[in-house]
């Protein structure tokens, strides 16, 4: 019996040990992939899968060897990021990419900063990520809240709005963006002439839209998401509120929530973060592998996931380094002239991506199309968007 | 004024989603949890009558019968050992329920948003006092009218309502003078469930269809029959009237206050009438 267990410990020292000498011997460069692929965010996570699947089968090798990803599920929740990125650091991974929900990025980066590996985020918003909480082994090649709001103050100056109403989440990115949002209306002389906060889930916006309709403004401003943002606009449409006060906001809005409000979308104004029908080269490519792969179109986790990930195996294979902290000294003053956005650089100062802005309109799509979706309609330099670095 | 249609239109919605839960609650004495999970059934059968036929009013009549089919499964095979339990193992049960309905749902139709418009003949909109009003709106409150009154007049005035009337105070002696409880209570709960796969269908145009759709309506429904009294559907009228109008009129004046104000008024009916605002001692119905 005795025998038999140390026997059977030996043989787990064993396996333990080779498993430990397969992550050293590097015969595949393994990116680690935390995204919510179940939960509220799933359907961020799925995308953000598939648009790295295509940067990965692209590029087949990083430093000679081929590139695998391991993916995790963090089930759109921050405890569960910090478990599975810990899991896949134990597993040897070069690089992290995730997570979905900010409030997951925020609890990974420290878990990468400590083991000196780095974190390509491509979807989460929040401004801390490259500002108050950022390090130096993350980077965000994706937007930011920011760049969004400054966006929208863009279009209320060439629309040439004078009266706007603010309708938001009642949650602090809702209340928060609404107030930079304010501030930048009163530079611009605009007034603000109503406020409305809803919860999340929230059923029933007729009071609101009435409110709306009756506060003669000339634009709404509009910060929610995914299942509020149809909720409110389906209602909003059943009253043709867009005909009256044109609808705008801050990638409130994308083609699947587009294709869940119907005809009534159409005319709304958003931020988009990526586009399919974007006009370049790079994406043209982009669009095309992936509609072959998964016989969709690529919507803005994707679009940006496979963004990203590329510009980073670009930098790494230039390095010809196997050390992190090479990586991440390229990657901060790298450009990426390949980008389906057209050229855009990194900031060394705080790990942004900087490049255009897109500004899409809802449209009717047709056939090969979703039968709704947006249409980049405006792209805003990137001059006026950013931050200012901090020091 | 426009404030008071608006208002009606938020009640009679209410009202339409609690109504099935305020009959199985009162009648049969079940904490129907999956309650929201028929609700979205109804909303996702709705959809798919409409894809298939077109017919936005076809769906109304053949999704809630349906999902009324799929209730009368549940209660045969999972309620019905449960009767003589504690309330907490048919709490439990129909949870249960939720968390297979929601497979089901996801399985057959995925996780992608869902859409489903009013019929051409509702999309309208009219000018009453001021506001602009989507005729879907009216036609909510005239349903939602129509269905309490009948709700009402079977009930409290038809030889059916009685039987259920009578299961529902003493169901040993109701089985004593000949009714056939066992029947009863799968056709109250088939009843229950039609009316929340109702209320689903005619939500559909207002919401996104999605999974988890249901657990957003539920609290609302708990509320509305709370404040009611369980199984009183003039009660359930009522809550919903004041449920309604307080977000209506709160709304216009302290937005914020909303949500206070709606658990405020479940509070004070807990302190003050724990029965239920309109349930008067020794009726159920």
């Amino acid at each position: 019996m005795k025998r038999t267990m140390i026997t059977a410990l030996a043989a787990a020292v064993m396996a333990l040990q080779a498993g430990v000498s397969w992550a050293q011997s590097r015969d595949s460069f393994t990116i680690g992939g935390v995204v919510p692929l179940s939960g509220p965010y799933a359907l961020l996570g799925t995308s953000m899968q598939k648009g790295a699947e295509i940067a990965i089968e692209e590029r087949q090798k990083v430093l000679g060897v081929p590139v695998r990803a391991l993916w995790e599920d963090s089930e759109t929740k921050p405890q569960t990021s910090v478990q599975k990125a810990t899991k896949l650091l134990a597993e040897g991974v070069e690089m992290l990419f995730g997570d979905g929900a900010s409030g997951q990025t925020l609890a990974i980066m420290p878990v990468a900063a400590q083991h000196k590996v780095p974190l390509i985020v491509t979807t989460s918003a929040a401004d801390q990520i490259t500002g108050a909480a950022r390090n130096h082994y993350t980077f965000r090649t994706s937007s930011l809240a920011f760049a969004e709001t400054r966006m929208a103050i863009e279009f209320v100056k060439k629309a040439g709005l004078k009266k706007v109403y603010g309708l938001g989440v009642d949650q602090p990115v809702g209340r928060d963006t609404w107030a930079t949002m304010k501030a930048g209306l009163a530079e611009l002389g605009v007034a603000a002439v109503g406020e409305d906060f809803a919860p999340i889930g929230n059923q029933d916006y007729s009071i609101i839209i009435d409110k709306i309709a009756k506060s003669g403004a000339d634009g709404l401003f509009v910060t929610m998401t995914g299942a509020d943002t149809i909720t409110f606009l389906k209602q909003a449409g059943q009253v043709k509120l867009n005909s009256s006060v044109p609808i705008f906001g801050t990638g409130f809005l994308d083609d699947d929530a587009a294709n869940a409000v119907g005809p009534a979308v159409v005319g709304v104004n958003t931020v988009a973060r990526y586009h399919f029908s974007y006009d370049t080269p790079e994406n043209k490519a982009f669009v095309e592998a992936y509609r072959k792969k998964y016989n969709e179109w690529p919507n803005a986790y994707a679009g940006h996931a496979y963004d990203g990930l590329k510009w980073f195996f670009d930098v790494v294979d230039k390095t010809g380094s196997w050390e992190a902290d090479k990586w991440v000294a390229a990657f901060e003053s790298s450009e990426h002239p390949g980008s389906v956005f057209g050229p855009r650089k990194m900031r060394a100062c705080d790990h942004q991506a900087i490049g255009v802005g897109l500004w899409a309109q809802a449209v009717a799509g047709g056939d090969p199309y979703p039968p709704f979706m947006l249409k980049v309609t405006d792209t805003f330099p990137p001059d006026n968007l950013y931050p200012k670095c901090p020091n | 004024m426009s404030i008071i249609i608006i208002g009606l239109s938020i009640s009679m919605l209410l009202f339409l989603l609690a109504a099935g839960l305020t009959i199985i609650f009162g009648m049969l004495g079940v904490v129907n949890f999956a309650h929201g999970a028929l609700y979205m059934l109804g909303a996702y059968m709705g959809y798919q009558m409409v894809q298939w036929t077109g017919s936005f009013w076809l769906a109304l009549l053949v999704a809630p019968l349906l999902v009324a089919l799929v209730g009368g499964l549940i209660e045969r095979f999972t309620l019905r050992p449960l009767y003589d339990r504690d309330h907490a193992y048919q709490l439990l049960m129909t949870f249960g329920c939720v968390l297979v309905i929601e497979e089901a749902v996801r399985l057959i139709w995925g996780v992608n948003f869902m859409a489903m418009n009013a019929p051409d003949v509702l999309s309208g909109t009219v000018q009453m006092f001021g506001s602009t009003i989507a005729v879907y709106r009216l036609f909510i409150i005239g349903f939602g009218l129509a269905l309490s009154l009948a709700m009402f007049i079977v009930i409290e005035r038809t030889s059916v309502g009685m039987m259920v009337r009578a299961t529902s105070s003493n169901s040993d002696m109701a089985a004593c003078l000949g009714i056939d409880v066992v029947r009863l209570r799968t056709l109250v709960f088939m009843a229950g469930t039609f009316l929340a796969a109702l209320g689903g269908t005619i939500a559909a145009p207002l919401l996104p269809l999605k999974l988890g759709m249901g657990y957003t309506i539920i609290i609302d429904c708990f509320i509305i029959i709370i404040i009611g009294g369980l199984g009183n559907i003039r009660g359930a009228i009522i809550a919903s009237l004041l449920v309604g109008m307080t977000r209506a009129f709160g709304q216009q004046i302290a937005a914020d206050w909303i949500g206070l104000l709606t658990y405020a008024l479940l509070i004070l009916t807990l302190v003050v009438r724990p029965e239920g605002l309109f349930n008067r001692k020794g009726r159920e119905a």
